[in-house]
């Protein structure tokens, strides 16, 4: 709990050994009051945390594990490296806490720092560093001591658009290489989609999905998943849902579109009338000239995207974006779409 | 296994414990053991009486007390603004950029860092009749025909406690005002003078209400300091010629010295009820000033 | 003439003046014990160590064991004080406990307490505990006397500090007493060493406590030892007050040259947060 409200409610997670989890969501959903709860940060009010047999914290049974025991790193979001020492000290700082002896000390940092690429660095001061010299420090001094779980709090939010490429790629490969369980958060939902194995999204406390990342792109179980995985964000849009002898069908202003057959079945509960439904950009075609389509938009804007474009156009009067390689597109032009049905995303109301 | 939610609260407790205890000890009970001798007919070899308000009843009859009271207020109500102005003099002139700041500010410091009782002892020769430093400028400089007793008559002793009092808090005065300057930002200045603005005008209109909060503590921190103060005068006057010069403090210790501890102990919770309203009356100025 | 200019001699001539101020004393008091006369514009006078000779040699002027007493006293009294806040103030900014804020306004109270008001009970409480003129006698008040400027001024530090470096030592595998002396005392040094600058010239320019309960040379600091001072012949011996007096504030005056930015730090934070 954090004053008056709770940071997170009725959360259940479970994380395999050797996963790269994810926790995903926008700012203020709590992950990171999970993360620090994982850590020993902040303490549950309610509720139980394990680590594979051990209960960690437990509200019930009174129980609390502190930091120092529970053999789990972390990165912040602030590399929080201590400015006073040079980076070897840094990176040696567990070491030294936990007492180890100095030759073993010497030869673990430099082995950590040769992984990590910081071995020219070891004599600077944080303070000299670059903001991704010093995610690498961070880094370093996290897995020194081969923790059991390695915590990562929006490690890449600081860093440069280019920077945070390179190193979305090295954490994926470090970790494989490790092979420590990891937990990661971030807001982002591309680096969340290509670093993890499953993805908790998270809201307001709450989780709202957990799956592999397919599983979140094709299978979202509510709108709010729906846009907030994949970009461009998935069109969410007011229809109808009607039936037509066994046939379930979509209407959109006068456009109808028939469910497939796997669809159907997978939707067969929902009740006819109001009904939200999803469809991602990429999904809807501009019909060519020689199209039975009748469903027919009005361009509103268009965004150039490199070899691709996100058109913005209206149908019967709600908003769609469109992704199209083709091109020659200007405001008030009509045109017209198909779209992917077997692609259609279905929510209740 | 550690307990649960008091853990933190454990932790923090014992962090401050130290600090609580040595204030508690030796600063709030004795407070609290002054308010309640207070109440007591306490002279030393005598049995000890409890007489709630009566050393209050005479305090109120009591014209050394009042004396010491008024003489209080009115070193108060001159020492008090020449400091701040001395202080703000000194601030502007350090705010400047010029050569040698550092060494500067610490020549400022110097009076400062001096304790007050060898700064008072100095300031009695200065004072001396008959080879001070005071009337050998004054003769030097052709103001007066004979020599000022200066420790010798009201009027003079009072001027030389001020005088030798500001000497030694001026530099506070003009560190806590330097702070405030700096962080008046220089681009108003500068805006003021592409408006044509001259130097007076920039200090009333920009300097003088953005250092607001600062004059307010310096105003604060100099009234309670100068409320109590003791050491200065103990050693240049001893509060004399004659009582003119003691102030409450100074008052309450010679009734200490006597043995009166009763009424001693009301004389100072006099005193201290004083510097607690004060710091009260402060705090609603201060928050009324945040306000505007 | 321009503005500029004028402004230009004004502070000069400010500058000079308040130069002159703050020195002519304390020059007044190094001549006056370099002369053989307190009179030191008369024909008489002659330049001359004697007083410092008599002050550093004499037995019964005791002025060494003030100098010792003192400088004792004062490091002591610093040191603990300095220590005892630090670990409250990183209670009070990193472990939030109900009634920290209470807390830090009934310590700033309390230094608004005069001096006179708590003598009364001390100068009983140590004869009580027969501890008048004694070492412990000035340091435990002295310590307490300092603790409420320390702890603001060491809380305006501490609370510079970001809070991840402390998360990030507990997660590494420290306890809260190791995160205070291998992260916390390093970072804030800087804030360490005004705050005890600070309280050791508090406590070394300290008389009301000092006056009252001791009774002799061997505890007694110098400021009471030179506001008493008896010379050896009965007359006032004004150069051999000033001699141990231009002794005595040597120390002070250094500290406040080499430290002048350190203090000046700390005072300023001390007061603009109260």
């Amino acid at each position: 709990m954090r004053g008056r409200h709770y940071a997170l409610k009725n959360i259940s997670l479970e994380i395999a050994d050797k996963e790269f989890f994810v926790l995903l969501g926008p700012s203020g959903c709590g992950k990171s009051t999970m993360l620090n709860l994982i850590a020993g940060l902040e303490k549950p009010t309610e509720g139980e945390i394990r680590f594979g047999d051990e209960v960690v914290a437990s509200a019930e049974r009174r129980r609390f594990v502190p930091p120092r025991q529970r053999n789990v790193a972390m990165v912040f979001q602030s590399y929080a490296l201590y400015p006073h020492m040079n980076v070897f000290d840094n990176i040696a700082f567990p070491l030294r806490v936990a007492k180890e002896n100095s030759a073993d000390i010497e030869k673990s940092v430099h082995k950590t720092a040769d992984m990590l690429q910081v071995t020219d660095l070891l004599k600077a001061k944080p303070g000299e560093l670059s903001g991704g010299q010093r995610q690498r420090v961070a880094i370093a001094r996290a897995i020194v001591r081969r923790p059991g779980l390695f915590l990562l709090d929006e490690p890449l939010s600081n860093l440069d658009a280019q920077l945070r490429l390179s190193m979305r790629t090295e954490l994926k490969k470090l970790q494989q290489e490790l092979q420590i369980t990891t937990l990661y958060v971030t807001h982002d939902q591309v680096e969340a989609m290509t670093l993890g194995d499953r993805i908790a999204v998270l809201k307001s406390g709450g989780i709202e999905q957990i799956g592999t990342p397919d599983e979140l792109y094709s299978r979202p179980v509510n709108p709010f998943v729906a846009t907030f995985v994949g970009s461009p964000p998935m069109n969410m849009f007011e229809a109808e849902l009607t039936f037509r002898h066994v046939d379930m069908l979509v209407k959109i202003g006068s456009t109808l579109l028939l469910l497939p057959d796997d669809l159907a079945d997978r939707y067969e509960d929902l009740e006819t009338g109001k009904v939200t439904v999803g469809i991602r950009p990429e999904d809807i075609r501009i019909a060519g000239d020689d199209s039975a389509s009748m469903t027919e938009a009005t361009v509103e804007t268009v965004e150039t995207l490199g070899r691709e474009r996100l058109l913005h156009v209206t149908l019967a009067g709600q908003r769609l974006a469109i992704l199209t390689s083709q091109s020659g597109f200007e405001r008030g032009k009509k045109v017209a779409l198909e779209f992917n049905t077997s692609r259609l995303h279905l929510f209740e109301d | 296994m550690p307990s649960y939610s008091h853990s933190d609260i454990k932790g923090a407790l014992g962090f401050t414990l130290p600090l609580i205890i040595l204030l508690t000890v030796f600063i709030l009970i004795p407070i609290i053991g002054t308010i309640i001798t207070s109440t007591f007919k306490d002279i030393s070899f005598l049995q000890k009486r409890f007489v709630l308000f009566d050393n209050y009843a005479r305090m109120i009859g009591d014209g050394r007390f009042w004396q010491s009271f008024r003489f209080t207020l009115l070193f108060i109500a001159v020492s008090v603004p020449l400091e701040i102005i001395l202080g703000l003099a000194f601030a502007l002139l350090l705010n400047r950029t010029i050569p040698l700041r550092g060494l500067l500010r610490a020549t400022v410091l110097i009076p400062w860092a001096i304790p007050a009782a060898i700064s008072a002892k100095m300031w009695q020769l200065v004072y001396n009749f008959h080879f001070g430093l005071a009337n050998y400028i004054l003769h030097a400089l052709g103001f007066s025909a004979e020599p000022i007793n200066w420790l010798g008559s009201s009027a003079s002793a009072f001027i030389a406690l001020v005088i030798a009092d500001a000497w030694k808090t001026s530099p506070f005065a003009a560190i806590i005002l330097l702070a405030g300057l700096q962080t008046i930002p220089s681009e108003l200045h500068m805006q003021a003078q592409v408006d044509r603005a001259g130097v007076v005008r920039r200090f009333f209109a920009i300097t003088l209400p953005l250092l607001k909060p600062a004059l307010l503590v310096t105003l604060l921190f100099r009234t309670i300091d100068a409320l109590r103060i003791f050491d200065v005068i103990y050693v240049l006057t001893q509060g004399g010629p004659g009582g003119s010069t003691t102030s409450l403090s100074l008052y309450g210790y010679h009734l200490l010295l006597s043995g009166d501890f009763g009424y001693s102990s009301a004389v100072s919770v006099a005193l201290f009820a004083i510097a607690f309203v004060l710091s009260i009356m402060y705090a609603r100025m201060a928050r009324f000033s945040e306000a505007i | 003439m321009s503005e500029e200019r004028v402004m230009s001699i004004i502070s000069g001539v400010g500058i000079a003046g308040m130069t002159l101020f703050c020195l002519i004393p304390v020059g007044y008091i190094i001549a006056v014990s370099l002369s053989s006369t307190p009179d030191i514009f008369s024909q008489s006078m002659s330049v001359t160590g004697q007083n410092y000779a008599d002050v550093l040699t004499s037995e019964n002027l005791h002025v060494l064991a003030y100098l010792r007493n003192s400088v004792v006293i004062s490091l002591i009294s610093a040191v603990c004080a300095v220590f005892i806040a630090a670990l409250a103030a990183y209670a009070i900014t990193r472990m939030p406990f109900p009634g920290r804020m209470f807390l830090l306004f009934a310590v700033l109270a309390m230094s608004m307490f005069p001096q006179i008001s708590l003598i009364n009970y001390l100068f009983k409480l140590m004869t009580d505990l027969g501890w008048i003129n004694t070492y412990p006698a000035l340091i435990l008040p002295y310590s307490a006397w300092i603790l409420p400027l320390s702890l603001w001024i060491l809380v305006s530090y501490f609370v510079q500090i970001p809070h991840d470096l402390d998360r990030a030592a507990l997660v590494d595998g420290c306890t809260r007493l190791q995160i205070l002396r291998r992260i916390i005392f390093p970072v804030a040094a800087p804030g360490l060493l005004a705050t005890f600058l600070l309280a050791f010239i508090f406590a070394f320019n300290e008389f009301m406590f000092a006056l009252t309960l001791t009774t002799d040379f061997h505890v007694r600091t110098i400021p009471v030892g030179i506001a008493l001072f008896q010379g050896i012949h009965g007359e006032t011996p004004w150069g051999q007050i000033m001699a141990v007096s231009a002794i005595s504030v040597v120390p002070v005056i250094i500290l406040a040259v080499v430290f002048q930015r350190r203090i000046i730090q700390g005072l300023t934070r001390g007061a603009v947060k109260g």
